[in-house]
């Protein structure tokens, strides 16, 4: 395989961020190893029906977007997910096992764009959205953002969200749900941008332990919590290509102006 | 997006067929391919199906007795990979030719897929006793998109940026967007874009469920309409940068897209369209193009009674004059993430061959709606086309597809 060579996709600043675990109370005690017992999303954006037949990962997708409020309004959208409505799809599956049925209500919301979809009804923004999806769905989910963020007029709202996969699919055992919402790009509307994202394309050969997909949680409670303390972190968010990971910088105040002109 | 880009090959298979010029031939010949459900899973209601020919060629057997094909893709032959495999076989050659062109890190790969790998974890949770066991192997990533499409990236060579989307119905045109925003930021010269759906028992139940499937073939934009049917199928393309050699070897170019939310419900469109209103202007403005430039759409048109009826108030609003519309979901079936890609492809051929192909069974046609749905094949004057992809979630996407010579030299 061929070398890939270093490739800088740009910097872009970082308006807000939020974070959420079922198991820890913040970013921070993520990174201390603090645990809490299970907590579900408060999701007050959420009323009547939405409350009651979203999932676990469409909770916290909207927890963490309604904490970016109200700048986040009429932000473009990208949502970054690597099991989808893993939880949902397990009874929608179970459902038919038992019964030869299918709850429509259920069906309706197995397809890996819902979070996007009860977002959009709840805030009532026509702002286009795309769901990005796989074991690389932190680092693709960053890349796509930053790259509508590069050359869009508005912001850019970054979330994502992952849910435990229940052991039926004999998967990964994760049991912690979490989920990190980032504002990013053009200026929102306030005043001071309280960091900046840069991303960059870093060779790694083939090490095999290099390639495989990150820690999602503690990269995420490492950004949040960079952002949240002005603090510059250095962050690998996971394989992109064949030998090749994406790495998030992030540090205080805006991009240089030499980046922001690139 | 700033970057002009070409599509300069692609591939399709569906109920049609597995080959693309059968595909092809078959669609402008006006062929009908669907058969009864009851063919495929035993269900307790009527419906149609659009299901690809040698789908579960493979079930159950050896890997010895395998085609190569199938063992190089280096996966578990899910009937999703059995859905890509035909389209990614016919693409190969042009894939391979991108990388010679560009360098195999330089092409990326976006895959899209609504149900991804669904029906091998429900062969493996809720086994149909008529089908084979889901594979030993079954594994987590089975179930989702990755399994799949990395095989074929790795199938293919391309070893560029690789992304997985899944917006349900719009899937594979926020892939082809994703796609060519890594070329317009430099970070590929060439991307192959690939979508695949398969069935499986539980979303033809849902479908059903949710009262969108029609009890006999679809019919969309006819007055008695009565809902979607559901195919499998897959579509992939190449896109590339512009460039002298890009130029000559274009078979159409992506002139511009627009993508928008309803913001309503999410499974029902806005009766008005908004969302799809939103994503055609916008798709136009981006290819510096009037509504007045646009000579067909290839409309989403799944035949149900809300969604054509949004989708044609959305045209009317836009358009503002009966433009010809085709509803190719007729000919190949609703193919859910592959479904707008797969019209894409069509529209590629519409360009090459100056004609729109039917809309099967759509008259009597619904007067209310005010659209011109063509209802037989029909020679036009094509320059540019409008394709609508719309789904679940008001995830609405609108591309400008152009004739290769209408570009700016």
């Amino acid at each position: 395989m061929t070398p890939v060579p270093p490739s800088t996709v740009g910097s872009v600043p970082i308006w807000k961020a939020a974070f959420f675990s079922t198991c820890h109370a913040s970013a921070r005690d993520v990174l201390a190893g603090r645990e809490r017992p299970f907590t579900a999303p408060a999701y007050g954006l959420l009323v009547g029906r939405a409350r009651r037949f979203t999932s676990l990962v469409t909770q916290m997708h909207v927890e963490v977007c309604g904490a970016l409020q109200p700048e986040a309004q009429r932000a473009l959208g990208v949502f970054a997910t690597c099991h989808g409505e893993i939880q949902t799809c397990e009874r929608l599956i179970a459902d038919f096992r038992d019964a030869s049925m299918v709850s429509s209500a259920r069906f309706a919301l197995s397809v890996h764009n819902t979070p996007s979809g009860v977002y959009a009804v709840a805030t009532g923004s026509t702002a286009p959205t795309t769901t990005i999806t796989g074991a690389n769905a932190l680092a693709a989910g960053w890349l796509e953002a930053s790259l509508i963020a590069l050359e869009a007029d508005r912001p850019v709202l970054l979330s994502i969200a992952d849910e435990p996969v229940p052991p039926v699919f004999c998967g990964p055992t994760e049991p912690v749900g979490f989920a990190a919402a980032f504002l990013i790009g053009a200026a929102p509307g306030a005043a001071d941008p309280g960091g900046t994202a840069e991303l960059t394309i870093v060779a790694c050969g083939d090490d095999p332990e290099a390639n495989r997909p990150v820690d999602a949680l503690r990269a995420l409670a490492h950004a949040a919590d960079a952002w949240a303390r002005r603090a510059p972190a250095t962050i690998a968010l996971g394989p992109i290509q064949p030998g090749a990971r994406l790495e998030l910088r992030v540090w205080p105040g805006p991009p240089r102006v030499q980046e922001a002109r690139a | 997006m700033t970057t002009e880009c070409a599509i300069t090959a692609a591939a399709l298979a569906n109920c049609l067929g597995t080959d693309s010029r059968t595909v092809l031939d078959r669609a402008f010949a006006g062929d009908d391919a669907f058969s009864p459900a009851s063919a495929f899973c035993e269900l307790p209601f009527s419906t149609m199906l659009g299901v690809m020919p040698g789908i579960e060629a493979h079930r159950g057997l050896r890997a010895t007795d395998r085609d190569r094909d199938v063992d190089a893709l280096d996966c578990i032959p899910t009937r999703l990979a059995m859905a890509a495999l035909p389209s990614v076989r016919q693409l190969r050659p042009a894939v391979r030719a991108a990388v010679d062109r560009w360098g195999a890190h330089r092409v990326a790969y976006v895959f899209a897929s609504s149900t991804g790998g669904l029906e091998e974890t429900e062969r493996a949770l809720a086994p149909d006793p008529r089908l084979p066991l889901a594979s030993a192997r079954y594994r987590y990533s089975d179930h989702a998109i990755d399994a799949t499409s990395q095989a074929i990236a790795r199938h293919l060579g391309a070893d560029g940026v690789a992304i997985a989307i899944s917006t349900a119905c719009s899937s594979s045109f926020h892939a082809l967007a994703a796609a060519l925003r890594l070329i317009d930021r430099g970070l590929a010269d060439a991307a192959v874009v690939g979508s695949a759906d398969s069935l499986c028992r539980t979303t033809v139940f849902g479908f059903h469920g949710l009262g969108l499937t029609a009890p006999t073939a679809t019919r969309p934009f006819a007055r008695d309409r009565a809902g979607i049917t559901l195919g499998v199928g897959s579509a992939y393309a190449v896109v590339e940068r512009d460039a002298p050699d890009t130029r000559r070897r274009a078979l159409a170019w992506v002139a511009g897209i627009g993508a928008a939310s309803d913001a309503f419900h999410h499974t029902s469109p806005h009766p008005d369209g908004l969302g799809g209103q939103l994503c055609m202007r916008q798709a136009l403005d981006r290819a510096g193009m009037s509504p007045d430039a646009i000579d067909c759409i290839s409309a989403h048109g799944t035949g149900t009674k809300l969604n054509d009826a949004a989708e044609a108030a959305a045209v009317r609003q836009v358009f503002g004059r009966r433009v010809p519309l085709t509803a190719t979901k007729s000919l190949t079936g609703h193919t859910l993430g592959s479904a707008g890609l797969t019209a894409l492809v069509l529209t590629v051929e519409s360009l090459r061959r100056q004609a729109i192909p039917a809309t099967l069974r759509a008259t009597p046609l619904d007067d209310a709606l005010g659209v011109e749905v063509v209802d037989r094949r029909t020679a036009a004057e094509l320059r540019h086309v409008l394709v609508n992809a719309f789904g679940f979630g008001g995830s609405n996407v609108s591309v400008v597809v152009s004739r290769p010579d209408t570009r700016p030299s």
